[in-house]
Protein backbone atom coordinates (compact mmCIF):
# COMPACT_ATOMS: atom_id res chain seq x y z
CA UNK A 1 0.00 0.00 0.00
CA UNK A 2 2.59 2.04 0.05
CA UNK A 3 2.01 3.51 -3.83
CA UNK A 4 -1.07 4.36 -2.39
CA UNK A 5 0.42 6.74 -0.02
CA UNK A 6 3.18 8.11 -2.23
CA UNK A 7 0.27 9.40 -4.28
CA UNK A 8 -1.37 10.33 -1.76
CA UNK A 9 0.90 13.06 -0.41
CA UNK A 10 1.84 13.74 -3.91
CA UNK A 11 -1.58 14.54 -4.66
CA UNK A 12 -2.50 15.91 -1.59
CA UNK A 13 0.35 18.52 -2.14
CA UNK A 14 -0.72 19.11 -5.44
CA UNK A 15 -3.82 20.42 -4.84
CA UNK A 16 -2.90 22.68 -1.80
CA UNK A 17 0.02 23.76 -4.57
CA UNK A 18 -3.00 24.44 -7.17
CA UNK A 19 -5.14 25.79 -4.33
CA UNK A 20 -2.54 28.07 -3.46
CA UNK A 21 -1.77 28.87 -6.77
CA UNK A 22 -4.94 30.27 -7.81
CA UNK A 23 -5.29 32.92 -5.02
CA UNK A 24 -1.58 33.48 -5.00
CA UNK A 25 -0.20 34.04 -8.95
CA UNK A 26 -1.21 37.69 -10.58
CA UNK A 27 -1.59 36.92 -14.26
CA UNK A 28 -4.94 35.17 -14.15
CA UNK A 29 -3.77 33.09 -17.16
CA UNK A 30 -2.29 31.41 -14.75
CA UNK A 31 -4.06 31.50 -12.15
CA UNK A 32 -6.68 29.87 -14.09
CA UNK A 33 -4.56 27.22 -15.21
CA UNK A 34 -3.48 26.03 -11.35
CA UNK A 35 -7.11 25.97 -10.24
CA UNK A 36 -6.85 23.03 -13.21
CA UNK A 37 -3.80 21.67 -11.59
CA UNK A 38 -6.16 21.61 -8.00
CA UNK A 39 -8.92 19.78 -9.77
CA UNK A 40 -7.31 17.00 -11.62
CA UNK A 41 -5.25 16.48 -8.40
CA UNK A 42 -8.06 16.62 -6.71
CA UNK A 43 -9.56 13.79 -9.46
CA UNK A 44 -6.48 12.00 -7.94
CA UNK A 45 -7.23 11.99 -4.53
CA UNK A 46 -11.09 10.50 -5.89
CA UNK A 47 -9.20 7.74 -7.44
CA UNK A 48 -7.70 6.52 -4.18
CA UNK A 49 -10.72 6.80 -2.63
CA UNK A 50 -12.01 4.24 -4.81
CA UNK A 51 -14.73 6.80 -6.65
CA UNK A 52 -13.85 6.20 -10.38
CA UNK A 53 -16.67 7.78 -11.36
CA UNK A 54 -16.40 10.54 -9.27
CA UNK A 55 -12.97 11.67 -10.39
CA UNK A 56 -13.63 10.93 -13.47
CA UNK A 57 -16.51 13.11 -13.75
CA UNK A 58 -14.53 15.85 -11.94
CA UNK A 59 -12.26 15.63 -14.69
CA UNK A 60 -14.55 15.57 -17.37
CA UNK A 61 -17.07 17.86 -16.25
CA UNK A 62 -14.87 20.80 -14.52
CA UNK A 63 -11.26 20.21 -16.00
CA UNK A 64 -12.27 19.53 -19.49
CA UNK A 65 -15.86 21.58 -19.92
CA UNK A 66 -16.10 24.57 -17.15
CA UNK A 67 -12.22 25.30 -16.94
CA UNK A 68 -11.89 25.26 -20.53
CA UNK A 69 -14.15 27.57 -20.70
CA UNK A 70 -12.62 29.70 -17.80
CA UNK A 71 -9.44 29.17 -20.11
CA UNK A 72 -10.98 30.51 -23.24
CA UNK A 73 -12.09 33.76 -21.36
CA UNK A 74 -9.35 34.52 -19.68
CA UNK A 75 -7.22 34.23 -22.92
CA UNK A 76 -9.51 36.78 -24.72
CA UNK A 77 -9.98 39.37 -22.39
CA UNK A 78 -7.87 39.10 -19.27
CA UNK A 79 -4.90 40.58 -20.30
CA UNK A 80 -1.93 38.66 -19.83
CA UNK A 81 0.14 41.18 -18.39
CA UNK A 82 -2.36 42.74 -16.35
CA UNK A 83 -2.38 41.69 -12.47
CA UNK A 84 -5.37 41.37 -10.56
CA UNK A 85 -5.48 44.09 -7.88
CA UNK A 86 -6.32 43.08 -4.48
CA UNK A 87 -9.20 44.93 -3.46
CA UNK A 88 -8.67 47.63 -0.80
CA UNK A 89 -10.34 48.49 2.69
CA UNK A 90 -13.22 45.66 3.47
CA UNK A 91 -11.96 42.81 1.97
CA UNK A 92 -8.59 42.72 3.69
CA UNK A 93 -10.07 42.51 6.79
CA UNK A 94 -12.48 40.49 6.22
CA UNK A 95 -11.09 37.92 4.28
CA UNK A 96 -8.82 36.98 6.58
CA UNK A 97 -11.20 36.80 9.34
CA UNK A 98 -13.53 34.59 7.57
CA UNK A 99 -10.62 32.37 6.76
CA UNK A 100 -10.10 31.98 10.41
CA UNK A 101 -13.39 31.40 11.39
CA UNK A 102 -13.39 28.37 8.51
CA UNK A 103 -9.66 27.45 10.29
CA UNK A 104 -11.76 27.05 13.66
CA UNK A 105 -14.68 25.15 12.63
CA UNK A 106 -12.59 22.89 10.47
CA UNK A 107 -10.38 22.20 13.60
CA UNK A 108 -13.48 21.56 15.63
CA UNK A 109 -15.08 19.33 13.00
CA UNK A 110 -11.69 17.19 13.14
CA UNK A 111 -11.37 16.98 16.83
CA UNK A 112 -14.42 16.28 17.44
CA UNK A 113 -15.49 13.00 14.93
CA UNK A 114 -12.04 11.39 12.97
CA UNK A 115 -8.75 12.41 14.54
CA UNK A 116 -9.25 8.73 15.97
CA UNK A 117 -9.48 7.02 12.81
CA UNK A 118 -6.38 8.62 11.20
CA UNK A 119 -4.48 5.26 12.37
CA UNK A 120 -6.85 2.60 11.93
CA UNK A 121 -6.97 1.40 8.41
CA UNK A 122 -10.36 2.76 7.42
CA UNK A 123 -13.70 1.12 6.73
CA UNK A 124 -14.19 -1.63 4.00
CA UNK A 125 -15.91 -0.27 1.14
CA UNK A 126 -18.90 -2.39 -0.49
CA UNK A 127 -18.07 -4.27 -3.56
CA UNK A 128 -19.67 -1.71 -6.22
CA UNK A 129 -18.67 0.94 -4.50
CA UNK A 130 -18.09 4.34 -6.65
CA UNK A 131 -18.89 2.41 -10.06
CA UNK A 132 -21.31 3.94 -11.98
CA UNK A 133 -24.11 1.26 -11.92
CA UNK A 134 -24.31 2.20 -8.27
CA UNK A 135 -24.06 6.04 -8.33
CA UNK A 136 -26.79 5.52 -10.75
CA UNK A 137 -28.83 3.57 -8.65
CA UNK A 138 -28.50 5.93 -6.16
CA UNK A 139 -29.54 9.07 -7.63
CA UNK A 140 -32.16 7.79 -9.08
CA UNK A 141 -33.42 5.85 -6.21
CA UNK A 142 -32.52 7.55 -2.79
CA UNK A 143 -31.81 10.56 -4.10
CA UNK A 144 -34.29 11.49 -6.75
CA UNK A 145 -35.42 14.40 -5.63
CA UNK A 146 -32.51 16.20 -5.10
CA UNK A 147 -31.66 15.08 -8.14
CA UNK A 148 -34.42 16.05 -10.63
CA UNK A 149 -34.40 19.67 -8.86
CA UNK A 150 -30.63 20.24 -9.47
CA UNK A 151 -31.29 19.23 -13.42
CA UNK A 152 -34.59 21.90 -13.36
CA UNK A 153 -32.19 24.30 -11.67
CA UNK A 154 -30.27 23.78 -14.71
CA UNK A 155 -32.66 23.93 -16.91
CA UNK A 156 -33.68 27.38 -16.01
CA UNK A 157 -30.03 28.19 -15.92
CA UNK A 158 -29.42 27.26 -19.85
CA UNK A 159 -32.69 28.98 -20.81
CA UNK A 160 -31.79 31.67 -18.79
CA UNK A 161 -28.51 31.76 -20.64
CA UNK A 162 -30.79 31.92 -23.99
CA UNK A 163 -32.59 34.71 -23.14
CA UNK A 164 -29.52 36.97 -22.23
CA UNK A 165 -27.96 35.97 -25.43
CA UNK A 166 -31.09 36.81 -27.45
CA UNK A 167 -31.64 40.27 -26.06
CA UNK A 168 -28.24 41.01 -25.99
CA UNK A 169 -28.45 40.45 -29.68
CA UNK A 170 -31.17 42.11 -30.00
CA UNK A 171 -29.49 45.49 -28.58
CA UNK A 172 -26.70 44.70 -31.30
CA UNK A 173 -29.36 45.05 -34.32
CA UNK A 174 -30.90 48.35 -33.35
CA UNK A 175 -27.15 49.95 -32.87
CA UNK A 176 -26.53 48.55 -36.24
CA UNK A 177 -30.54 50.09 -37.58
CA UNK A 178 -29.36 53.64 -35.70
CA UNK B 1 -12.12 -5.30 -13.02
CA UNK B 2 -8.08 -6.64 -13.83
CA UNK B 3 -8.15 -7.42 -10.05
CA UNK B 4 -6.36 -11.00 -10.62
CA UNK B 5 -3.64 -9.60 -12.42
CA UNK B 6 -0.72 -9.27 -10.98
CA UNK B 7 1.66 -5.47 -11.04
CA UNK B 8 4.37 -7.58 -13.57
CA UNK B 9 2.05 -8.55 -15.83
CA UNK B 10 0.44 -5.38 -15.87
CA UNK B 11 3.92 -3.49 -16.52
CA UNK B 12 4.24 -6.02 -19.42
CA UNK B 13 1.40 -4.89 -21.10
CA UNK B 14 1.49 -1.23 -20.64
CA UNK B 15 5.58 -1.47 -22.28
CA UNK B 16 3.76 -3.91 -25.14
CA UNK B 17 0.61 -1.64 -25.81
CA UNK B 18 3.08 1.90 -25.60
CA UNK B 19 5.68 -0.07 -27.97
CA UNK B 20 2.89 -1.51 -30.46
CA UNK B 21 1.17 2.18 -30.89
CA UNK B 22 4.30 4.03 -31.11
CA UNK B 23 5.60 1.96 -34.16
CA UNK B 24 1.68 1.95 -35.79
CA UNK B 25 2.24 6.14 -36.10
CA UNK B 26 4.85 5.79 -38.83
CA UNK B 27 2.78 3.40 -40.73
CA UNK B 28 0.13 5.27 -40.43
CA UNK B 29 2.04 8.11 -41.96
CA UNK B 30 3.30 6.83 -44.78
CA UNK B 31 -0.17 5.31 -45.70
CA UNK B 32 -1.50 8.78 -45.46
CA UNK B 33 1.39 10.07 -47.85
CA UNK B 34 0.79 7.10 -50.20
CA UNK B 35 -2.83 6.73 -50.25
CA UNK B 36 -3.64 10.97 -49.92
CA UNK B 37 -0.72 10.37 -53.16
CA UNK B 38 -3.13 7.85 -54.97
CA UNK B 39 -6.47 10.20 -54.43
CA UNK B 40 -4.57 13.30 -56.25
CA UNK B 41 -2.97 11.48 -59.14
CA UNK B 42 0.34 11.79 -58.05
CA UNK B 43 2.55 8.81 -57.39
CA UNK B 44 3.18 10.25 -53.30
CA UNK B 45 6.75 9.76 -51.61
CA UNK B 46 8.89 7.46 -53.36
CA UNK B 47 12.65 7.84 -52.91
CA UNK B 48 13.58 6.92 -49.79
CA UNK B 49 13.90 2.85 -49.06
CA UNK B 50 12.03 0.77 -51.34
CA UNK B 51 9.31 2.50 -53.35
CA UNK B 52 9.17 5.14 -50.53
CA UNK B 53 8.51 3.05 -47.62
CA UNK B 54 11.06 4.45 -45.05
CA UNK B 55 10.41 8.09 -45.76
CA UNK B 56 8.38 8.39 -42.31
CA UNK B 57 12.08 7.28 -40.83
CA UNK B 58 13.62 9.99 -42.92
CA UNK B 59 10.85 12.71 -41.37
CA UNK B 60 11.60 11.45 -37.90
CA UNK B 61 15.38 12.04 -38.32
CA UNK B 62 14.86 15.09 -40.06
CA UNK B 63 12.40 16.81 -37.16
CA UNK B 64 14.72 15.36 -34.09
CA UNK B 65 17.74 16.72 -35.03
CA UNK B 66 15.85 20.12 -36.24
CA UNK B 67 16.77 23.42 -34.04
CA UNK B 68 14.24 24.34 -31.69
CA UNK B 69 12.84 27.93 -32.15
CA UNK B 70 11.19 29.65 -29.54
CA UNK B 71 9.97 32.88 -30.28
CA UNK B 72 11.06 36.18 -28.12
CA UNK B 73 6.94 36.73 -27.10
CA UNK B 74 6.62 32.99 -25.72
CA UNK B 75 6.46 31.26 -22.69
CA UNK B 76 9.25 28.94 -23.40
CA UNK B 77 8.32 26.56 -20.22
CA UNK B 78 5.05 26.37 -21.62
CA UNK B 79 5.81 25.84 -24.93
CA UNK B 80 7.65 22.52 -23.74
CA UNK B 81 5.15 21.72 -21.65
CA UNK B 82 2.28 21.55 -24.27
CA UNK B 83 3.41 18.65 -26.96
CA UNK B 84 3.69 16.51 -23.22
CA UNK B 85 0.18 17.10 -21.87
CA UNK B 86 -0.71 16.37 -25.54
CA UNK B 87 0.99 12.78 -26.02
CA UNK B 88 0.38 11.48 -22.18
CA UNK B 89 -3.18 12.22 -22.57
CA UNK B 90 -3.29 10.13 -25.83
CA UNK B 91 -0.84 7.41 -24.74
CA UNK B 92 -2.86 7.13 -21.44
CA UNK B 93 -6.17 6.46 -24.03
CA UNK B 94 -4.91 3.61 -25.49
CA UNK B 95 -4.77 1.97 -22.31
CA UNK B 96 -8.49 1.21 -22.45
CA UNK B 97 -8.59 -0.34 -26.31
CA UNK B 98 -9.63 -3.99 -25.62
CA UNK B 99 -7.87 -6.65 -28.16
CA UNK B 100 -9.16 -9.52 -27.04
CA UNK B 101 -11.27 -11.06 -24.20
CA UNK B 102 -9.46 -12.38 -20.65
CA UNK B 103 -7.85 -15.21 -21.79
CA UNK B 104 -7.73 -14.67 -25.08
CA UNK B 105 -4.16 -16.01 -25.06
CA UNK B 106 -4.04 -18.23 -22.27
CA UNK B 107 -3.36 -17.48 -18.23
CA UNK B 108 -5.77 -14.99 -16.82
CA UNK B 109 -4.96 -11.80 -18.76
CA UNK B 110 -6.67 -9.78 -20.56
CA UNK B 111 -5.52 -8.27 -23.87
CA UNK B 112 -5.97 -4.90 -22.88
CA UNK B 113 -4.29 -2.51 -20.71
CA UNK B 114 -7.15 -2.13 -18.25
CA UNK B 115 -11.01 -2.33 -17.97
CA UNK B 116 -12.45 -0.16 -15.60
CA UNK B 117 -16.12 0.45 -15.03
CA UNK B 118 -15.84 4.01 -16.36
CA UNK B 119 -14.12 3.13 -19.53
CA UNK B 120 -16.08 5.49 -21.65
CA UNK B 121 -16.00 8.33 -18.97
CA UNK B 122 -12.09 7.38 -19.14
CA UNK B 123 -11.78 8.45 -22.90
CA UNK B 124 -13.79 11.27 -22.78
CA UNK B 125 -11.22 12.52 -19.55
CA UNK B 126 -8.38 12.26 -21.15
CA UNK B 127 -9.96 13.31 -24.41
CA UNK B 128 -10.54 16.73 -22.46
CA UNK B 129 -7.48 16.94 -21.25
CA UNK B 130 -5.41 16.54 -24.60
CA UNK B 131 -7.34 19.81 -25.21
CA UNK B 132 -4.80 21.53 -23.22
CA UNK B 133 -2.26 20.56 -25.00
CA UNK B 134 -3.28 22.27 -27.84
CA UNK B 135 -4.44 25.29 -25.66
CA UNK B 136 -1.66 25.75 -24.04
CA UNK B 137 0.08 25.57 -26.88
CA UNK B 138 -1.11 27.89 -28.72
CA UNK B 139 -1.23 30.69 -26.12
CA UNK B 140 2.48 30.44 -24.94
CA UNK B 141 4.18 30.83 -28.51
CA UNK B 142 3.30 34.10 -28.36
CA UNK B 143 2.21 34.33 -32.15
CA UNK B 144 -1.34 35.82 -33.38
CA UNK B 145 -1.86 32.81 -35.17
CA UNK B 146 -1.32 30.47 -32.37
CA UNK B 147 -3.72 32.09 -30.68
CA UNK B 148 -6.00 31.75 -32.87
CA UNK B 149 -6.01 28.22 -33.72
CA UNK B 150 -5.74 27.58 -29.83
CA UNK B 151 -9.08 29.07 -29.20
CA UNK B 152 -10.54 26.93 -32.68
CA UNK B 153 -9.53 24.25 -30.97
CA UNK B 154 -10.65 25.39 -27.55
CA UNK B 155 -14.51 26.19 -28.99
CA UNK B 156 -14.55 23.01 -31.40
CA UNK B 157 -13.60 20.62 -28.68
CA UNK B 158 -16.07 22.05 -26.05
CA UNK B 159 -18.63 21.57 -29.12
CA UNK B 160 -17.94 18.19 -30.42
CA UNK B 161 -17.09 16.98 -26.77
CA UNK B 162 -21.11 16.91 -25.90
CA UNK B 163 -22.23 15.48 -29.40
CA UNK B 164 -19.58 12.44 -29.16
CA UNK B 165 -20.55 11.81 -25.43
CA UNK B 166 -24.38 11.39 -26.18
CA UNK B 167 -23.15 9.42 -29.25
CA UNK B 168 -21.90 6.90 -27.11
CA UNK B 169 -24.06 6.78 -24.23
CA UNK B 170 -26.80 5.09 -26.53
CA UNK B 171 -24.29 2.36 -26.88
CA UNK B 172 -23.43 2.28 -22.95
CA UNK B 173 -27.36 1.69 -22.63
CA UNK B 174 -28.27 -0.95 -25.00
CA UNK B 175 -24.82 -2.73 -23.54
CA UNK B 176 -25.87 -1.93 -19.93
CA UNK B 177 -22.03 -0.76 -18.98
CA UNK B 178 -19.53 1.78 -19.84
CA UNK B 179 -16.52 -0.52 -19.80
CA UNK B 180 -15.36 -1.65 -23.52
CA UNK B 181 -14.48 -4.96 -22.46
CA UNK B 182 -18.30 -5.71 -21.43
CA UNK B 183 -19.67 -3.24 -24.56
CA UNK B 184 -17.56 -6.02 -26.97
CA UNK B 185 -18.92 -8.95 -24.77
CA UNK B 186 -22.57 -7.55 -25.18
CA UNK B 187 -22.24 -7.63 -28.72
CA UNK B 188 -22.55 -11.58 -29.65
CA UNK B 189 -25.61 -11.66 -31.54
CA UNK B 190 -25.20 -8.04 -33.40
CA UNK B 191 -22.95 -5.31 -33.82
CA UNK B 192 -23.92 -2.35 -32.34
CA UNK B 193 -23.17 -0.46 -35.91
CA UNK B 194 -27.02 -1.83 -36.57
CA UNK B 195 -28.87 -0.80 -33.75
CA UNK B 196 -27.06 2.63 -33.22
CA UNK B 197 -26.35 3.05 -36.68
CA UNK B 198 -27.33 6.91 -35.76
CA UNK B 199 -25.04 7.06 -33.08
CA UNK B 200 -22.58 5.40 -34.86
CA UNK B 201 -22.52 8.13 -37.00
CA UNK B 202 -22.50 10.98 -34.93
CA UNK B 203 -19.80 9.04 -33.26
CA UNK B 204 -17.32 9.51 -36.29
CA UNK B 205 -18.69 12.97 -37.46
CA UNK B 206 -17.70 14.30 -33.52
CA UNK B 207 -14.06 11.93 -33.63
CA UNK B 208 -13.13 13.59 -36.97
CA UNK B 209 -13.97 17.11 -34.98
CA UNK B 210 -12.51 15.96 -31.83
CA UNK B 211 -9.22 14.47 -33.60
CA UNK B 212 -8.98 17.90 -35.79
CA UNK B 213 -8.74 16.20 -38.84
CA UNK B 214 -9.69 17.54 -42.38
CA UNK B 215 -12.98 18.59 -42.95
CA UNK B 216 -12.79 19.86 -39.40
CA UNK B 217 -9.11 20.62 -39.20
CA UNK B 218 -9.84 24.16 -37.99
CA UNK B 219 -7.46 24.77 -35.16
CA UNK B 220 -4.54 24.22 -37.52
CA UNK B 221 -6.43 25.50 -40.89
CA UNK B 222 -3.37 26.50 -43.06
CA UNK B 223 -5.05 27.94 -45.60
CA UNK B 224 -6.42 30.60 -43.54
CA UNK B 225 -3.88 30.73 -40.08
CA UNK B 226 -0.95 29.35 -41.09
CA UNK B 227 -0.86 26.27 -39.13
CA UNK B 228 -2.59 27.13 -36.11
CA UNK B 229 -1.56 26.46 -32.85
CA UNK B 230 1.43 24.72 -33.86
CA UNK B 231 3.07 27.86 -36.43
CA UNK B 232 5.58 28.70 -33.80
CA UNK B 233 6.85 24.81 -33.59
CA UNK B 234 9.79 23.25 -34.93
CA UNK B 235 11.75 19.99 -34.64
CA UNK B 236 10.65 17.57 -32.56
CA UNK B 237 7.82 19.32 -30.38
CA UNK B 238 6.37 19.77 -33.58
CA UNK B 239 6.49 16.16 -33.67
CA UNK B 240 5.12 15.22 -30.68
CA UNK B 241 1.95 17.21 -31.81
CA UNK B 242 1.81 15.61 -35.08
CA UNK B 243 2.02 12.47 -33.52
CA UNK B 244 -0.56 13.06 -30.82
CA UNK B 245 -3.12 13.83 -33.57
CA UNK B 246 -1.89 10.11 -35.33
CA UNK B 247 -2.48 8.48 -31.82
CA UNK B 248 -5.73 10.33 -31.67
CA UNK B 249 -7.01 8.63 -34.69
CA UNK B 250 -5.71 5.16 -33.64
CA UNK B 251 -7.66 5.90 -30.53
CA UNK B 252 -10.89 7.16 -32.18
CA UNK B 253 -10.74 4.01 -34.86
CA UNK B 254 -10.32 1.62 -31.55
CA UNK B 255 -12.70 3.15 -29.37
CA UNK B 256 -15.20 2.97 -32.89
CA UNK B 257 -14.11 -0.54 -33.34
CA UNK B 258 -15.25 -1.47 -30.06
CA UNK B 259 -18.10 -0.03 -29.43
CA UNK B 260 -20.00 -0.44 -32.87
CA UNK B 261 -17.69 -3.08 -35.16
CA UNK B 262 -17.60 -5.92 -32.19
CA UNK B 263 -14.24 -5.34 -31.54
CA UNK B 264 -12.29 -8.88 -31.22
CA UNK B 265 -14.88 -10.37 -32.82
CA UNK B 266 -14.57 -12.36 -35.99
CA UNK B 267 -14.31 -15.75 -37.39
CA UNK B 268 -11.64 -18.13 -36.22
CA UNK B 269 -10.73 -18.82 -32.60
CA UNK B 270 -10.62 -15.81 -30.13
CA UNK B 271 -6.83 -16.22 -30.01
CA UNK B 272 -7.20 -14.26 -33.38
CA UNK B 273 -8.95 -11.35 -32.03
CA UNK B 274 -5.89 -9.10 -31.87
CA UNK B 275 -5.72 -9.20 -35.56
CA UNK B 276 -9.53 -8.27 -36.04
CA UNK B 277 -9.58 -5.27 -34.07
CA UNK B 278 -6.46 -4.10 -36.16
CA UNK B 279 -7.57 -5.14 -39.34
CA UNK B 280 -10.90 -3.04 -38.32
CA UNK B 281 -9.08 -0.14 -37.11
CA UNK B 282 -7.20 0.15 -40.48
CA UNK B 283 -10.39 0.14 -41.73
CA UNK B 284 -10.77 3.40 -39.96
CA UNK B 285 -7.96 5.11 -40.38
CA UNK B 286 -8.52 4.33 -44.75
CA UNK B 287 -11.60 6.64 -43.87
CA UNK B 288 -9.66 9.06 -42.01
CA UNK B 289 -7.76 9.17 -44.84
CA UNK B 290 -9.97 9.29 -47.55
CA UNK B 291 -12.35 11.52 -46.19
CA UNK B 292 -9.34 13.78 -46.02
CA UNK B 293 -8.46 13.26 -49.06
CA UNK B 294 -12.35 13.83 -50.34
CA UNK B 295 -13.83 16.66 -48.51
CA UNK B 296 -13.11 20.16 -48.24
CA UNK B 297 -12.67 22.39 -44.78
CA UNK B 298 -15.88 23.40 -43.78
CA UNK B 299 -16.24 27.28 -43.06
CA UNK B 300 -15.47 28.55 -39.00
CA UNK B 301 -19.07 29.00 -38.65
CA UNK B 302 -20.68 26.31 -40.66
CA UNK B 303 -18.85 24.10 -38.21
CA UNK B 304 -19.89 25.89 -35.32
CA UNK B 305 -23.69 25.94 -36.31
CA UNK B 306 -23.39 22.18 -37.45
CA UNK B 307 -22.54 20.72 -34.29
CA UNK B 308 -24.69 22.49 -32.23
CA UNK B 309 -27.90 22.54 -34.37
CA UNK B 310 -27.40 19.51 -36.03
CA UNK B 311 -25.26 17.29 -34.06
CA UNK B 312 -26.10 18.02 -30.39
CA UNK B 313 -29.97 18.00 -31.31
CA UNK B 314 -29.63 14.28 -33.58
CA UNK B 315 -27.86 12.53 -30.85
CA UNK B 316 -30.04 13.73 -28.05
CA UNK B 317 -32.87 12.48 -30.08
CA UNK B 318 -30.79 8.91 -30.79
CA UNK B 319 -30.06 8.82 -26.31
CA UNK B 320 -33.89 9.74 -26.27
CA UNK B 321 -35.15 6.69 -28.79
CA UNK B 322 -32.83 4.02 -27.16
CA UNK B 323 -33.81 5.16 -23.98
CA UNK B 324 -37.68 4.18 -24.99
CA UNK B 325 -36.78 1.49 -27.67
CA UNK B 326 -34.64 -0.30 -24.31
CA UNK B 327 -37.74 0.20 -22.26
CA UNK B 328 -40.05 -0.75 -24.10
CA UNK B 329 -39.03 -3.99 -25.44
Amino acid sequence: MWFQQVMFFLAGAGALGGAIGVVTLRNPFYSVLSLVAHLIFLAVLFLLLQAEFLAAAQVVVYAGAVMVLYVFVVAYVGGSDEPLRPEGGALRVLGPLFAFVLVVELCIALLGSSLGLIDSPGTDVPAGFGTPAEIGSLLLRRFLVPFEAASYLLLVAAVGAVVLARRRRGLEEQEVGA
Amino acid sequence: MSGTENTLVQIVKAIVIFAVILQIVPFILIAERKLLGRFQSRLGPNRVGFRGLLQPVADVLKLVSKEQSVPVTAVPWMMALAPLISIVAGVATLAIIPFGPPGAWGGDFGLYGIDVPIGLLYFFAFGSLAFYGLMLGGWSSGSKFSFLGAMRAAAQLISYEVAIGLSLLGVAMTAGSMSLVDIVEDQSGMWFIVPQFVGFLIFMVAGFAESARPPFDQPEADAEIVSGYNTEYGGMRFGSFFMAEYIEVVIISGIATACFLGGWRGPGPEALGPLWVLLKMSAFVFLFIWIRATLPRLRYDQLMSFGWKILLPLATLNVLVTAIVLVVT
